[in-house]
């Protein structure tokens, strides 16, 4: 699967309330189906669906065992989506980063070349040269 | 994990982050507002950006290429969905066309002015997909109340990534 088409997976999988408690009840260590149902007011049909829809994201994965067939957390989809958000961390934290130092040039620039408004700012800047 | 204080991961559907600024909310929001200024800080460090079109009002569209330091160019598309001048600029990523990432997520970044000119960005990003974005709309309430849950997942995917 490219991905992009993984990483939706993975959210739309990530979006429902059900789906995330079945993880939640996976992160403490590696069940049956029958045992991750019981706390669920849904019937077991229901939860091998939530149980495709997280397999399919790369967010658990199943054993071989024909009859058990236990339910444990795929590093897979948790990984993609750690990697989305740290390039998106990346991304805001360096623009904010860059953003910053470029804010000083602009303040320079609007001081060197007022318009109406900022005309006050000028004069200030211009107090403060005449003092050093 | 240092330099993830200033980003809130407790809602899995929804990543918020801040920073503040020493200068008016006049002069940050223009920064955000003219691709001449936008070229300037725009993209993580080594990234370049070249704009190919800008029309700043909503519904208006920004195309957009990141050049990355490895010599990738990645096609970048933003629509304007709302704009309030110095104060909230709502946008979303990708959707339209074959040669861009087909992921679509929701952006708000909002600005508030603080005195003395001084000035706060809070950025707040919805995850990809529609289904996301209607189960936040829709359940945002349920998803604060599942924090517990979330919260163990968040820490478990730290662990992972730092295994």
């Amino acid at each position: 699967m490219p991905e992009t088409d993984r990483l939706n997976a993975t959210f739309a999988a990530l979006a429902d309330p059900t789906r995330r408690a079945i993880l939640a009840r996976l992160a403490l260590g590696e069940t049956s189906v029958q045992k991750l149902a019981e706390p669920f007011a849904i019937s077991l049909p229901a939860i091998s669906r939530h149980l495709k829809v997280l397999e399919h994201a790369g967010l658990i994965s199943r054993g071989r065992d024909a009859q058990m067939r236990p339910c444990r957390i795929d590093t897979a989809g948790l990984i993609g989506v750690d990697h989305w958000l740290e390039e998106y961390r990346k991304l805001w934290n360096q623009s904010m980063d860059k953003l910053e130092s470029y804010l000083e040039v602009m303040k320079a620039q609007q001081a060197a070349a007022p318009k109406k408004k900022s005309r006050s700012v000028k004069r200030q800047g211009e107090t403060h040269a005449r003092k050093d | 994990m240092p330099a993830r204080t200033d980003l809130d991961l407790s809602d899995p559907v929804s990543i918020k982050g801040t920073r503040e600024f020493d200068a008016p909310v006049a002069l940050v929001f223009a920064a955000f507002t003219d691709p001449k200024h936008l070229a300037q800080w725009w993209g993580p460090n080594g990234f370049t950006t070249t704009t190919s079109h800008f029309e700043f009002k909503p519904g208006g569209v920004w195309r957009f290429v990141m050049h990355g330091p490895d010599g990738r160019d990645y096609q970048n598309r933003v629509t304007f969905d709302e704009i309030e001048t110095n104060k909230r600029i709502a946008y979303h990523h990708g959707g339209g066309e074959e040669d861009l990432e087909p992921v679509c997520f929701a952006q708000t970044v909002t600005f508030e002015d603080l005195g003395d000119g001084r000035t706060r960005i809070v950025w707040h990003g919805v995850f990809p997909n529609a289904e996301m974005r209607d189960f936040v709309i829709k359940e945002y309430g349920a998803a604060k109340g599942l924090q517990e849950t979330t919260a163990r997942l968040a820490g478990y995917v730290a662990t992972m990534a730092r295994s």
